[in-house]
C-alpha cells in the first residue's frame, strides 16, 4: 500500500525526536539496582516455598475452590433446581433430576444434584449463573480422594460442606 | 381456517407498502400474515393460525397511515394504497409500551417455570422488553390450580390471551375453559366440577404462550433447551398425526403435535400424547431369549439365521405397526422359502371420534394397515390371513415368525396365540411381554411405533415419513430393520445392509405402488399416494 504524501518526511521526524535522548541514556544504574536486589534475596533469611502440607497458604478473596450447596435460614436447601448451573456448566459435570417441593413457599427442589469434581474446571460459571444464590465455591483446594467415584460429589455431601 | 381466505382460487392481488417498499399479496389477508409472506415477524401473543382472531394482547401494533393510532397487524386486513410501518418509532414505542404492560403482573419465575426457553414472552421480553421494572406496587396474586386430570394452571403466569379458551371453543368444541374475573384480575378458569378433560385436552398447554398452563405429565420432567426433537409420526391410530418427539439423554420425555395442513393440523390426542410410557414399563421384553435362557443380541441374530436355515416354507404373521420398509424386507424372506405365507393381525378396533373444526381420530389403533395392504395385497388381514389361521392351527407349517408390535399390551389375542402354539419353531418379534410368548423357540426384542424408521401410509392414503428416537447409545438390541438384513445376508439374499432410504429404494423399484420415490420426496407433509402424478405411476409400472 502506498503511504499518503508526507508521511515519510512525518515518521523521519518523529524516529529522530525519540531517539535523540536515548542516546545520552546509561544503563548502569538500572542494571546495578537490580543486581543489588537478587542479592537481597539472595541473603534473605526466610525460603519462598511453604512446608505443605503441614503449613497451609491462606487463599486470595475469590479463590475458586471446592463447590457447596447453601441452606436457608430454615435450613434447606436454597438450590430450586432451575438447571441454569448445570446449562452454564462449560464441562457439563453438574447432574441434576428435579422433584415437586414439599414446601409452599417454592415449587421446585433437586432430587438428584451430582458434581463431578474431576471433570469441573473449577471456572465458576454455575456460580454467576445461579439465581438463588444457592451454589457456592469455596477456598478449600486441598480435596485429594482414593477413588474416582468418591469425586461425584452428591446433594448430601454438597449441603454438608 | 375460515379466517384466511388465501386458499380460495379467485382471489386478486392488492398492492401496499410495506416498511417504504411496494409489496403484492392477495387480497383480504391480514397486515400480520401478509407481512410474514415478505419476510417480517410481527410479535404476536394471542394470535394463532389455527384459532379466531381474538385481537386482545396488543403487541402486534404497526402503524398506518390509514388511522392516527397505531393498528393491530393480526385483524387488520391489507387494503389498496395501505401504508404500514413495523419498525416506525410510533410502531416500536406501542409495542415497547405494551410488553412493560404485560410483564407489570409477570411473576420472575422463568427459573422454575416449565415453559422457559420456548415462552413467547420470554422471546418477546428479549427483543422489546425494558431491562427492569418502574412498577413499584405489589404484583397481582392470581390462582395456581388443577383444571383436569392432565393440566395445572398457574394464574400468575397467565397474560389472558385467551389461546385456550378459543381452542376448546372452536377446536375440540367442548368449551370447558371460560375467562373468569375482570381487568388485572382477569384468569383461565373452569366451570365447578367440569374439569378439562377432552380428547384434545393436551394441545392448550403446547398453544399457551406463557408457561400458565402446565401438564402434570411432563411437569419439572426436563428443561426444555436440553431436549433434543426429532420428527415423527404417531403410531397411535391410523391418521398418523405429526408429532416431534423430545428427548433427554435417549429417553422420551414427551411428544407434541407438528404443523401438517393435510393431517392433523397444529393439533394431536391426548391419547397419542401421553401414549409412550410403555417404551420403559417393566413388561417392555428389550432381551432376545432362546428357549428362555436369556441370548446376547448378536447371537439371537445367529439363531434366527440358524432356525430359518433348516427349514421349509415359513409362515410370517405380520402386524399393522411395521414400516413399509420392515414389510419390504418381510416379503424378501418370504419369497426365498417358497411355500410361504402371509398373514396379518389387527388389534382391537378402539373408539372414533371427531370434532368440530375436522380433527379426527381413528377407531383403528395401528398406523400401517394401508403399507402392509400395498406390499402384499389387500387380504394379507383378510381371507390371506384366515387362511393361515387354518393351516397354522392343521399343523400346516413348521416354523413360524411373528411380529406382535405396537403398544397394545392385548397382543395378537387368543386365536393366533392358539395358532401360534401350534407350531413347532416360534419366533417371535414383540415389544411387550404377553401369553403370545409362552412356548416361544426365539424371543426378539422389537421396537415400539415411534422408535422406528421408515415411512407409513395412513387411512387417507398419505405415506409419511417417520424418524426414528432410538438411541445406538444406550439401546440394546438391534432394531428390526438392522435384524432382518442381517438375516438376509446370513441366508445369501442381500449384499451389504442399507439404511431406510435405500431399502426404500429397493421397494420403490419393486413395487409399483411406490415408483419414482424416495424418502427425501417425502418431506413434511407426506405424499398422497393416490395423487401422484400419472406419467410417475406408469413409469414405474413398467418394472
Amino acid at each position: 500500500m502506498a503511504n499518503p504524501p508526507g508521511a515519510r518526511e512525518e515518521k523521519q521526524e518523529r524516529k529522530t525526536a525519540t531517539t535523540d535522548p536515548r542516546k545520552k541514556a546509561s544503563f548502569t544504574v538500572p542494571v546495578a539496582k537490580g543486581l543489588i536486589n537478587t542479592l537481597k534475596h539472595i541473603l534473605r533469611r526466610e525460603p519462598n516455598t511453604i512446608h505443605y502440607p503441614d503449613e497451609k497458604r491462606t487463599p486470595y478473596p475469590g479463590y475458586r475452590g471446592e463447590h457447596r450447596l447453601k441452606r436457608d435460614e430454615l435450613g434447606r436447601e436454597k438450590c430450586v433446581a432451575c438447571f441454569l448451573c448445570s446449562t452454564a456448566c462449560p464441562a457439563h459435570c453438574i447432574e441434576i433430576v428435579a422433584e415437586e417441593a414439599p414446601w409452599d413457599d417454592r415449587e421446585k427442589r433437586p432430587r438428584l444434584f451430582n458434581i463431578d469434581m474431576m471433570r469441573c474446571i473449577y471456572c465458576g460459571m454455575c456460580e454467576e449463573a445461579c439465581p438463588c444464590d444457592a451454589i457456592e465455591l469455596t477456598p478449600v483446594f486441598n480435596i485429594p480422594s482414593r477413588t474416582r467415584a468418591e469425586k461425584i460429589y452428591d446433594k448430601e455431601k454438597l449441603l454438608s460442606l | 381456517m375460515a379466517n384466511n381466505p388465501t386458499n380460495d382460487s379467485a382471489v386478486s392481488m392488492t398492492k401496499w407498502q410495506l416498511n417504504g417498499q411496494e409489496v403484492e399479496n392477495h387480497a383480504g389477508m391480514t397486515i400480520m400474515e401478509a407481512a410474514k409472506e415478505h419476510g417480517i415477524e410481527i410479535p404476536c401473543f394471542c394470535y394463532h393460525p389455527g384459532l379466531s382472531i381474538a385481537g386482545n394482547c396488543r403487541i402486534c401494533m404497526v402503524e398506518s397511515n390509514r388511522s392516527h393510532k397505531p393498528v393491530i397487524s393480526c385483524s387488520e386486513r391489507i387494503a389498496e394504497g395501505l401504508e404500514i410501518e413495523t419498525d416506525s418509532e410510533v410502531a416500536v414505542d406501542a409495542r415497547n409500551s405494551v410488553m412493560e404492560f404485560q410483564l407489570i403482573n409477570h411473576p420472575l419465575d422463568c427459573p422454575v417455570c416449565d415453559k422457559s426457553g420456548e415462552c413467547v414472552l420470554q422471546d418477546h421480553s428479549y427483543a422489546h422488553g425494558p431491562d427492569r421494572s418502574r412498577f413499584v406496587e405489589d404484583k397481582n396474586i392470581r390462582h395456581t390450580k388443577e383444571l383436569g386430570p392432565d393440566i395445572s394452571i398457574w394464574g400468575n403466569r397467565c397474560i389472558v390471551c385467551t389461546r385456550c379458551v378459543r381452542f376448546c371453543d372452536e377446536i375440540s368444541g367442548t368449551s370447558e375453559l371460560c375467562i373468569v374475573e375482570r381487568g388485572d384480575r382477569s384468569v383461565v378458569d373452569v366451570f365447578p366440577e367440569i374439569p378439562i378433560d377432552n380428547q384434545l385436552a393436551g394441545n392448550t398447554v403446547d398453544i399457551c404462550p406463557v408457561g400458565a398452563l402446565i401438564s402434570h405429565d411432563f411437569k419439572y420432567e426436563a428443561r426444555v433447551w436440553n431436549m433434543d426433537r426429532i420428527d415423527s409420526v404417531c403410531g397411535g391410530c391410523s391418521r398418523g398425526c405429526n408429532i416431534e418427539v423430545e428427548t433427554l439423554d435417549g429417553f422420551v420425555k414427551r411428544l407434541i403435535p407438528r404443523e401438517n395442513l393435510d393431517v392433523n393440523d397444529w393439533w394431536m390426542c391426548d391419547e397419542g400424547r401421553y401414549g409412550w410410557r410403555h417404551l420403559y414399563a417393566d413388561d417392555r421384553i428389550t432381551q432376545a431369549t432362546r428357549d428362555g435362557a436369556e441370548q446376547t443380541d448378536s447371537a439371537a441374530t445367529d439363531a434366527l439365521e440358524e432356525l430359518l436355515s433348516e427349514s421349509g416354507p415359513v409362515a410370517f404373521l405380520i402386524d399393522p405397526f411395521l414400516t413399509c420398509e420392515e414389510l419390504h424386507l418381510v416379503q424378501g424372506l418370504a419369497a426365498s422359502r417358497p411355500g410361504s405365507k402371509v398373514g396379518g393381525w389387527l388389534p382391537a378396533d378402539g373408539t372414533a371420534a371427531s370434532f368440530p373444526s375436522g380433527f379426527q381420530i381413528s377407531a383403528a389403533k395401528y398406523p400401517n394397515r394401508s403399507g402392509a395392504e400395498q406390499v402384499f395385497g389387500d387380504q394379507v388381514f383378510g381371507d390371506d390371513a384366515k387362511q393361515l389361521q387354518k393351516s397354522l392351527l392343521s399343523n400346516g407349517f413348521d416354523t413360524v415368525i411373528a411380529f406382535c408390535g405396537g403398544h397394545q399390551s392385548t397382543g395378537p389375542g387368543d386365536s393366533w396365540t392358539q395358532a401360534l402354539a401350534n407350531t413347532a419353531t416360534r419366533i417371535v418379534f414383540s415389544v411387550m411381554n404377553g401369553p403370545w410368548l409362552e412356548g416361544a423357540s426365539l424371543v426378539l426384542p422389537a421396537t415400539a411405533p415411534i422408535e422406528k424408521e421408515g415411512t407409513w401410509i395412513n387411512e387417507d392414503g398419505r405415506l409419511q415419513r417417520t424418524r426414528s428416537c432410538w438411541n445406538p447409545g444406550t439401546d440394546p438390541f438391534a432394531v428390526e430393520l438392522v435384524r432382518l438384513q442381517a438375516l438376509q445376508h446370513a441366508l445369501g439374499l442381500r449384499g451389504r445392509s442399507l439404511s431406510a432410504a435405500g431399502v426404500f429404494r429397493e421397494l420403490a423399484a419393486a413395487n409399483t405402488a411406490f415408483s419414482g420415490h424416495n424418502h427425501s420426496d417425502l418431506g413434511s407433509p407426506g405424499l398422497l399416494l393416490s395423487e401422484r402424478p400419472a406419467a410417475v405411476a406408469s413409469d414405474g409400472g413398467t418394472e
